[in-house]
């Protein structure tokens, strides 16, 4: 019996017969390889929106907000929508990666760092609708509350707007650097894995010389808990502040004590779904569907299932409390019964049925283990959020107080192609990230391999010992592996050999020091080891060569007859001795 | 220590690109979205007037509210005139005293201003020596209580208002109830001048 104890109820969190080298080679295997032709045209599909948004994003500003739909009423429609929409995207990540760990959530583990990345691009996405729908965004500046020629005039920090400033930049920063430093023993690893001295450059610089030693990784855990401490009062304060925008404000439909929390409940319910449409694409096309299993997929939508559920609360609230009130005036606005039967209503009732209704399906195990339903209900609730944002900010602007000043929005080309070009930057990085990037923390996965892998769950659920079963015979038994090819080398003419030992001098193993012979240009590994069977070990030898040696050299090995003589061998030889 | 370089590097280029201004002219603007005005400004160039100037003339003859003509003219019988018919019409009760004369205030007013425009020619204290006179730029300022000239009230107003042969008009510098304040202190002066 092994010591562990896991309870036989437990699903196991990686399927199939793995090894820790299996997920290294599997994790790393999208880096390694090369993009398929899918790939390509999805990307240039997504660079396409992008570039398309860039478009629309200088057209607004070189023009004017004016070619925008809004209007004098509707001061905030799509950009607004979006931002908060992707801000909302964003939360799932670190959800995901902070409050699980505090959970200790071992299933986290392989849907962590796409989550994390998908919180840094849909930041970074929501952070561009702040200042673009700024009317004069060179100015941004002037949030910040930097000391200047203006008497040192600074901001006002009674607005929400100003906090969202600081929200959105640490959450962004800390965000990033949580992330960051999950990856150091990935890019380590990828480091360590790389052939060609390009991706080793770069792998080395991103992984910031990570070694694994034992203090490194004591000290990386308690970093990792500590952010995960930090990261979790900042994604619930995040989107708190982001409601703020509207709960502090004096508009019916808006002015409501409800929507911080049932802001950050709207938030992870469509971050989840976000994850989920990603996560459930990305484990066919990397081939992870054995760390990304379906049983990660119902725990995700148990997540939905009851954030979707305070959503839902949070609606009937806010329509009781709008019956409630008596207040007029929130009969007119979000969820009641204005909203419902306005002009509006489409856009309400698609709330309420991509929301409220169609997230309710996931009750039923058979469709929450099932990956096409929570595909398609993952991508309906994103849909649903944005109506979500949309009605909040649009129904309750179009009909306020005064009916003199009642208007409409129709959004213009531009709205939606900043939107959709926002899309489409959001999976250029993704795509890119996920070529790149080690989009399993297979650090991390290895570390729960033994308690929840299926392979080694079995194994103790037989009573079996878990003793040297995580050998892996690519990994450990290498000397077997070089004894086997080394003994297929060529077979050396002994009298050439002498001859040519006899200039050059011979090596002695006992007072001898062996060089790396490597280090000369045009010779590798099979060369040197050539080299070594003739009994050439030192650059001292080596220098000694002349256009003789070179052609006896040549004979013996019949390999590359001239190569040694026009690498100048002996040359380098003579330099690397200096 | 390479480090510093590279940072000496940096600070160099900004000190650079800041000593880019050129004192001669006016510096770089960044983003002068509202530095231009979009109205007229008072004194400012424009080709909207033939004259290129937005400060155009008023017609001839219209009368601006809160302001009342001079009618006696700018020749010698209107300098006569006033000499002899033109008083102070004092229509401030602020600065009336009892006996419908002026106060102290009223002529303070008179001294500070006497002191900017006129001092520089006519002196302090009215005497002709004024600074100017001092440093023979200009000679021939009579004194105020030259026998041979006998001012009054009217006739300083009137000289303040139009010149008279080497003085030009003050009207443009002073508006009527400041000519009228500088004609009381005028008076005070003349009268300390002769009592003396």
């Amino acid at each position: 019996m092994a010591s562990h104890y896991e309870a036989p109820i437990r699903e196991p969190l990686v399927t199939g017969e793995k090894s820790y080298h299996d997920v290294t080679v599997d994790v790393a295997a999208p880096v390694e390889g090369r993009a398929n032709k899918q790939w390509w045209i999805v990307f240039s599909i997504a660079l396409v929106a992008f570039l398309w948004g860039i478009g629309c994003i200088i057209y607004t500003i070189s023009t004017g907000i004016g070619v925008w739909g809004l209007n004098k009423t509707v001061g905030w429609a799509w950009d607004i929508t979006n931002f908060v929409w992707w801000v909302g995207i964003g939360h799932a990540g670190t959800l995901i990666s902070a409050v699980l760990l505090l959970f200790r959530q071992k299933w986290r583990m392989a849907v962590n760092r796409s989550a994390e990345a998908m919180t840094i691009f849909s930041v970074v996405q929501a952070g561009l609708f702040p200042i673009i729908h700024m009317g004069r965004p060179w100015l941004a500046y002037w949030v910040l509350p930097i000391p200047n020629q203006f008497g040192s005039l600074w901001v006002n920090f009674n607005s929400p707007l100003l906090w969202d400033v600081f929200a959105i930049s640490t959450y962004l920063s800390v965000s990033l650097v949580f992330w960051w430093t999950g990856l150091l023993p990935d890019f380590a690893m990828l480091r360590d894995r790389a052939v060609k001295p390009f991706q080793k450059k770069i792998y080395s610089l991103l992984s910031f010389g990570w070694t694994g030693r034992a203090k490194d990784w004591q000290r990386f855990e308690e970093v990792s808990l500590v952010l995960a401490g930090l990261a979790t009062p900042l994604v619930l304060s995040v989107h708190t502040i982001v409601s703020f925008d509207f709960a502090t404000s004096v508009i019916p439909g808006w002015h409501s004590t409800i929507y911080p929390p049932y802001f950050v409940a709207g938030a992870i319910f469509s971050g989840f779904a976000m994850v989920l449409t990603l996560l459930i694409i990305m484990r066919k096309v990397s081939n992870l569907e054995d760390y990304i299993t379906r049983a990660h997929i119902e725990y995700m939508n148990k997540v939905i299932l009851l954030t979707g559920g305070i959503v839902s609360v949070a609606y009937i609230t806010e329509f009781f409390i709008a019956w409630y009130s008596g207040s007029n005036y929130e009969d007119y606005t979000y969820l009641s019964i204005g909203a419902a039967t306005g002009p509006y209503w489409w856009a309400f009732w698609a709330l309420i049925i991509c929301n409220f209704v169609v997230p309710q399906t996931l009750w039923i195990k058979k469709l929450r283990r099932n990956f096409m339903w929570s595909f398609i209900v993952s991508i309906i609730i994103n849909i649903g959020m944005w109506f979500e944002r949309f009605d909040i900010i649009v129904i309750n602007l179009s009909k306020g107080h005064l009916p003199s000043s009642w208007s409409m929005f129709s959004p213009t080309f531009v709205d939606i192609g900043i939107f959709l070009g926002t899309i489409g930057f959001f999976f250029v990085l993704f795509l890119l990230y996920a070529r790149t990037f080690p989009v399993i923390a297979q650090a991390e996965v290895k570390t729960i391999l033994k308690s929840s892998g299926e392979r080694y769950k079995r194994l103790r659920d037989s009573g079996n010992s878990l003793v040297g079963t995580a050998a892996d015979h690519r990994t450990s038994d290498i000397a077997e592996v070089t004894k086997e090819t080394s003994s297929e080398k060529l077979v050396i003419d002994a009298e050439k050999q002498e001859h040519l030992i006899a200039s050059l001098g011979r090596f002695n193993p006992e007072e001898d020091k062996a060089d790396d012979l490597k280090k000369i240009d045009g010779i590798g590994p099979v060369m040197e080891n050539t080299l070594n069977q003739i009994g050439i070990y030192t650059y001292e030898q080596v220098s000694r060569m002349s256009e003789k040696e070179y052609n006896l050299l040549d004979a013996i090995t019949g390999k590359f007859p001239g190569r040694a003589q026009r690498d100048d061998w002996a040359g380098q030889a003579k330099n690397l001795i200096k | 220590m390479r480090v510093f370089v590279k940072i000496g590097i940096v600070l160099g280029m900004a000190a650079m690109a800041v000593s880019c201004q050129n004192k001669s002219t006016p510096n770089y603007q960044y983003m002068p979205n509202m530095y231009e005005p979009v109205g007229y400004e008072t004194y400012q160039e424009t080709d909207a007037f033939r004259n290129g100037k937005e400060g155009q003339l008023p017609v001839e003859g219209t009368v601006a509210r809160g302001h009342i003509p001079y009618d006696y003219p700018n020749t010698l019988e209107g300098y006569s005139e006033a000499k002899v018919n033109l008083r102070n019409p004092l229509p401030f009760d602020a600065y009336r005293n009892a006996d419908s004369t002026v106060t102290e205030d009223y002529l303070r007013k008179g001294e500070d201003l006497f002191n900017i425009y006129c001092a520089v020619c006519h002196g302090e204290k009215g005497n002709g020596k004024g600074i100017l006179v001092d440093r023979e730029k200009i000679l021939g300022v009579p004194s105020y209580d030259d026998a041979g000239r006998a001012i009054t009230e009217g006739s300083v107003y009137h000289v303040i208002r139009y010149g008279l042969n080497s003085m030009g008009s003050y009207a443009n510098q002073l508006n009527e109830e400041e000519r009228w304040q500088v004609t009381e202190y005028v008076m005070t002066l003349k009268a300390d001048l002769e009592s003396k």
